[in-house]
Parts: C-alpha cells; structure tokens; sequence
C-alpha cells in the first residue's frame, strides 16, 4: 500500500477572505489535480462528508458552530478515518499540540502559510493519518493472534501449578510458578492494550446507571487481597458505612477505575504500610481518594503520569510486573464518565490519587431543563451519555427549544407519561435496552401515537434493519454528531402542523350567543364553574381561555395560576367581564375588556387576535 | 449412568490438548474433540453431544457458521453451544447470543476452573442422566 494522492480537500473556513486566499494560491500553483470545496459552518461540512468522498480536512477552528478543541472533536468524529490539519491564527504552541492530541494530524499557522507549506503538510497528514490506522489494526490483530498461543502456554502452566499432572519437586514448582505468573502478566499487558486501542478509537460502549460507589470499593479490595498480602500491604476504606455515594457510571468500568489505581497504590508501597481509600460525597459530585505511603511522583514524571506505557522508573516498574498502561486507562474511562481524575503529594510522604465523578442526584436534576425561555417547545431526549446531551441542549436552547433528558428506556418512559413532549430524540443504543423497543412502547401511548419521533444513533445504521423499525413512522434518523440544521427542519414541520389545527378554547362562561360565536373560530369547551374548569385543563390542552368573572363571583382570578397546559406553558386569557379593567395588571390577562362596553363581535376579534399572536409564538420559537 | 458428553471444536491441537486435559479433571465429563466445522456437525449428530465448546477463529468453516448450520440440523438444533473464544468484544458477544450461542467462556482461560464453568451452561436434562 502506498501513500494516495490527494485529490479532494475540504475546507472548513468561515471567513470568505482566507478561503479566497488559499484558492488563489492553489490555482496560481497550479495544483489542478486537487479540488477544493469549502463550507462555512461544522454542520455543513459534516452533511457534505456524509454524502461526498474527501482525501482531507482542512480546518480552521474559530466556527459559528463549533469553537477550538470541540470544532476538532466534532470534525474528527464526523470521519474519524479522514486526515485533519488545523489552520490557526494563533501562534500558540500548546493549542496546536492539543489538537494534535484531539486527532489532527498536523497544524498550519495563518499569515505564515505558502502554497508549498501547504501542500507538504497536507500530504504528510494524509501519510501521517494512514501509518496511524495501520497501527491501529496491527494493535488489534497482534492482540487477538498473540492470545491463541498465550491460551496454550497459561493452560498448561496453570494445570502444572494446580498439579493436575501430579506434584513435583520444589525448585521445578519454584520455576513453574515463575513462568506462571509471568504468563498471566502477559495476558493482562494484552487486554490492556486492546482496551486502550478499543476506547481511542471510541469503540468501547458504556452502560450508565445508577452506581453505589462503596460496595464497588470493597469489591476491589477484596479481588486485590491476595495481591496485596503478596506486599505485605494492609488495604482500608475510611468511613466505609458513611453516607451513600452514587454516582452515574458504568458500574463495571468504574470498577476498572478503581482496581488499576488500589493495584497500583498497593504495588510502591513498602511492606506493613497502608493503603487508604476514601468515598467523599461533596455537592455535585463524589470524590473517591486513594493514598499511597510509596516514594512519591518524581517532579519530571507527573505532566506524563496518564501517558501509555509511562513509567517513572521503568525498570522499577517492570519488577513490580505492571503493565504501564494501568493510568492511562483511567483516566480514559474517567473521561467517558463525565468526571476528572488527577493526584497529590500526600503528606508526610505518599501519593493521593482521586476521581472525581458527576452525583447521581446532580446528574438527575439537570435531567429537566429549568434554563430555557418560557413558553419554548419541550423536547425529551433518550440519551445515556451526559456529555452528549448536555452540548445538544445548549445548540437546541439557542434555537428556542427546551430539553428534558431521559438517561434510560424506564426514565424516558416516566417522563413521557408525567410531561408531553413536542416531540422525542432517542438514542439508539440505551442502557436497559434498545431505542427501538422504546419506541415501540411510546407508540403505544395514546398521546405519543403521532408524536414526531427522530433517532440519534452514535452508530450508523444500527437498529435500521430492526423489522419493526419501519413501522414506527420514525421521522429520521440522524448520526452522531447530530446535523443541528437538519435537526431543527425537521422539529419545525410537525410543530408548525399542530399549529395549524383548529384552537381549542377553554370558555368559562354561561352566555350561549358567546360560546356560538367561539365556537367559529375553534374547539370550544364551555364549562360554567371552576372546578369543571380544573377537569377540562387536566383532560386536555387549551390554545386560549375565555373568563367571565362576574360569573364565578371573584372566584376567578384563583383559575388564573392554573391555566397552563401540560407541558406547563401559560395559557393565554380573555377576561369577558364588567371586572375586566382590575385584571388588566396580569401579564398573563392578554385582553382584559369589560363586558358591558364591548360587543360580541369586538370580543371574538380579540379573541383571533390572542390566537393569531399565539400561534405566531409557536412558529417563533421553533 | 449417562456420561456428560462434551464436544470441543478447535483448529489448534495444543488448545484442545490443554482443554481436554483441563476438563478432564471432572471424572463426569466424556470428551471429544474436533478440528474442524465440518467435522463437528458430523460428530454432533452421530454422538449427540450434552454440550458443544466452539472455537469462533477458524479455517474453511467458522464457529458461527457452524453454529448456524447445527441449528439447522433437526439432530444437533438443540444442542446448548457455548463459544470458547478470544474474540469476546461486546459487539461480538452480541452476535454469538443472536445466533443462537447459550454462551461465550474466553481464552485464555483457568484450566482449574473451566470444567466448573462449562457444567454452568449444562441443561438440567443432562444433569439428571449423570447423577
């Protein structure tokens, strides 16, 4: 295989001048060959790598959509199979470096570029990017093909050592024990690899739930009991029946977590010391500490301390048959659970190492979104990963929606039946199950029968060949990074249709000539008291309330604060009464007219009116 | 009394050499090996084995493949498979179980512990026979 000519580049640059400039570059260079498209924004370029074959992205990072390392992330994930090269205005050292960190291959600084530059760069990224996926897959290949013999050499070695083939002398079994325990080491370097080469390439599913942190604690320590007397290492969780600590995670990779740094805190330290750890619930987020009595962190060491196969004294290391990835994996599975992970010197000598991971009460209160402008349309969205759905909250408030998460098929459920949604984004892959079936059993509530449905899938297809998927008159499916453009067209179209119905209106009144003039204009619910009122809002939604306040004798006002619809948005009123005038002060009194100096037909052109501007606010905000 | 029938499928002599020897330390279990697809669905339906270990990386016919085609034998379609493997990825877990696999043990294994493992996925029916 060989390097391949670039023949496509796309060109992700916002600003008209810079794209103009790097055309003329490449046309007066006369590099016909390649062909250059440019977009404006990360959406479109991430509709036109759906859709088109490119050798290369070129981008610059400052988007309306998309701004420094997350327009990398997002461009990166978009074709994490594509070579990237950042252009940047900055002549700034460490952001070119963690973008290189962030999958970029290489980075070219603005005002400093010639065509020459250009095109060496490029080609070099594109080398670059194609040495790295070789890698990757020698990686994978090597680690499945290396287990097949190390299946062999620790079966046999391990039926010597359980004297399956009879005892033997001690120096024999002194020797076996050597090439056992070494075996095993191997195995362990193996998996650690495929799991680091795995969770880079983002291949690595995380289950969330809800997660008691110091039952998985007193798991770890007991799996590393024996490991631990092998040091002569007492190991001891402080407070061990404290307050409970839950977090959201993935019970079985927080367990990973917490094994790889109890193992490594136990293997530097020295003989008849402790090892300590503690569970600490703070606000937002629980604080699990684990301290060392060992030599500590040489001072050059630490910025490297969570790189692969980093090891501060290698040789030291090696003896205590670590595998120099055990960090390294932390702090990756740290990072896909939403926390941080970091360490101290300990006092006195030692090393802290702590995990700081998202409340399980913190992570459910940002479930509703509380921040969004009244009124705005509300979206659930299933999505099990925090990160995920709090940045399309954020790209979703700024188009006027609302949006309440459900991190499971049972949440999405108990939020659907308690609040109704404009309409649901489901994520393919949840933790108690798949999006299809939740689907399915929406679809079987009444009130979400014809409620537009999108599918957000991390992973192209899946769940597409479901043979009930057809049937679900799903409104599309979009992959992850969600196309914010798109998205939006299709949330406009239904959300406009039930805007177009006929209003319902809720007239609290006994006048007939009334209730017929209403009744032209939409639904008309006509209700004489106000607990009949308080029924018919609870059946149903209303667009506009119609009162009479001489009629429920100062009763009235009291409906007021109860007038919102399902998804708790207020309703507008028009106050038909001789009172009118002394409700005018009610933001939410949208006309407050006095019945006896106003005609039938000037109230029902309040009433169009009220509705008018009503459903111009609907179209507003979507 | 019924022996405990086990059929191990594996491309690699030294594995199945290993695994006989390692189920063997159950004085229940009668163990036969194959080293190929096409020969376990053969020895699959002459032997009606309680129990089939299958290999998922090999020559000509692999193990899913083969698991397919024992389904389709009404003689072997009921035999409980369980997949002996290094590729136990969640993806390809998922694939093994909707093929119709009862379930996965991985390589490398315990061999003191693996007979205990295997009688895990024993339909009671056989259980009885034995005791």
């Amino acid at each position: 295989m060989s390097a391949k000519v670039i023949k496509s580049i796309l060109l992700i640059e916002d600003n008209p001048g810079d794209v103009r400039l790097l055309r003329e570059m490449f046309d007066e260079h006369g590099a016909h060959d390649t062909e250059m498209t440019s977009v404006d924004c990360m959406s479109a370029a991430e509709r036109h790598l759906l859709e088109h074959v490119v050798d290369i992205i070129l981008l610059d990072p400052g988007l309306p959509d998309a701004q420094g390392l997350g327009a990398i992330r997002r461009a990166h994930a978009a074709a994490p199979r594509l070579p990237l090269v950042v252009l940047t205005c900055l002549d700034d050292e460490s952001v070119a470096e963690q973008a290189l960190q962030e999958g970029a291959q290489d980075y070219l600084i603005k005002g400093q570029i010639e065509v020459r530059g250009i095109l060496r760069a490029l080609r070099y990224a594109a080398e670059r990017k194609r040495l790295e996926r070789l890698k990757d897959e020698f990686v994978s290949t090597v680690s499945h093909e290396l287990r097949t013999p190390l299946t062999s050499i620790t079966g046999s070695l391990g039926l010597l050592m359980g004297n399956a083939a009879g005892s033997m002398p001690a120096p024999m079994a002194r020797l076996l024990a050597i090439a056992h325990s070494n075996s095993q080491r191997l195995v362990r370097l193996v998996n650690d690899i495929l799991d680091i080469e795995k969770m880079e390439a983002g291949r690595v599913v995380f289950n969330f739930s809800r997660v008691e942190v110091r039952p998985l604690v007193a798991q770890a320590i007991e799996a590393n009991r024996g490991f631990a007397e092998d040091y002569g290492v007492q190991v001891r969780l402080e407070d061990a029946h404290g307050a409970a600590a839950d977090v959201r995670a993935d019970p079985d990779r927080l367990l990973q977590v917490i094994t790889n740094l109890l193992s490594n805190a136990i293997k530097f330290s020295p003989a008849n010391h402790e090892v300590i750890i503690a569970v600490e619930k703070g606000a937002d987020t629980v604080r699990l500490t684990v301290r060392d009595h060992g030599p500590g962190i040489p001072l050059d060491f630490k910025p490297l301390i969570f790189e692969k196969f980093a090891q501060a004294d290698a040789g030291a290391a090696r003896q205590k048959g670590g595998t120099g990835l055990g960090l390294s994996i932390v702090k990756q599975i740290v990072d896909r659970l939403s926390g941080e992970v970091g360490f101290t010197d300990a006092p006195g000598g030692g090393t802290i190492f702590h995990v700081q991971l998202p409340c399980w009460d913190h992570v459910a209160s940002l479930a509703v979104d509380r921040d969004a402008k009244p009124g705005a349309a509300r979206l659930l969205l299933c999505e099990d990963d925090l990160d995920t759905a709090l940045t399309l909250r954020a790209q979703l408030r700024q188009v006027g929606f609302a949006t309440d998460f459900a991190y499971s098929v049972g949440d999405a459920l108990a939020r659907a039946v308690t609040t109704h949604y404009h309409a649901v984004l489901v994520d393919i892959h949840l933790p108690d199950g798949d999006g299809v079936s939740l689907i399915v059993r929406l679809r079987a509530l009444p009130q979400y029968r014809d409620t537009p449905i999108i599918v957000v899938s991390g992973d192209p297809g899946s769940g597409r060949d479901d043979p009930r998927a057809s049937q679900l008159s799903v409104l599309d499916w979009l992959n992850k990074p969600v196309d914010l453009d798109r998205l939006v067209r299709i949330l406009v179209k239904p959300t406009a249709q039930q805007a177009n119905r006929r209003p319902r209106i809720l007239h609290v009144d006994e006048d007939n000539a009334v209730a017929r003039a209403l009744s032209e204009i939409g639904d008309v619910v006509t209700v004489n008291t106000i607990e009949e009122a308080q029924r018919a809002l609870k059946a149903s939604d209303f667009d506009l309330a119609v009162l009479d306040v001489a009629l429920a004798k100062g009763a009235d006002p009291d409906l007021l604060p109860e007038l919102r619809d399902s998804n708790g948005n207020v309703i507008p009123v028009v106050v038909f009464s001789a009172k009118g005038a002394s409700l005018a002060s009610d933001a939410q009194v949208s006309a407050a007219l006095a019945e006896s100096h106003t005609s039938i037909d000037s109230l029902m052109a309040t009433v169009r009116d009220r509705l008018a501007s009503r459903i111009t606010n609907i179209r507003e905000v979507v | 009394m019924t022996d405990i029938r086990i059929l191990l499928v594996d491309d690699e002599p030294d594995i199945r050499e290993v695994v006989d020897v390692s189920l063997g330390l159950d004085p229940e279990f009668k163990i036969r090996a194959c080293a190929s697809g096409a020969d376990a669905l053969v020895t699959a339906a002459e032997w009606s084995p309680s129990i089939i270990l299958l290999d998922v990386m090999m020559p000509l016919m692999d193990g899913p493949t083969t698991l397919v085609n024992l389904r389709n034998n009404p003689r072997t379609a009921d035999i409980p498979v369980v997949f002996l493997t290094a590729r136990t990825q969640a993806d390809e877990v998922e694939q093994y179980i909707s093929l119709g696999a009862q379930g996965v043990l991985s390589k490398p294994f315990d061999p003191m512990t693996l007979a205990a493992s295997v009688r895990d996925y024993l339909p009671p029916s056989s259980l009885h026979h034995a005791v």
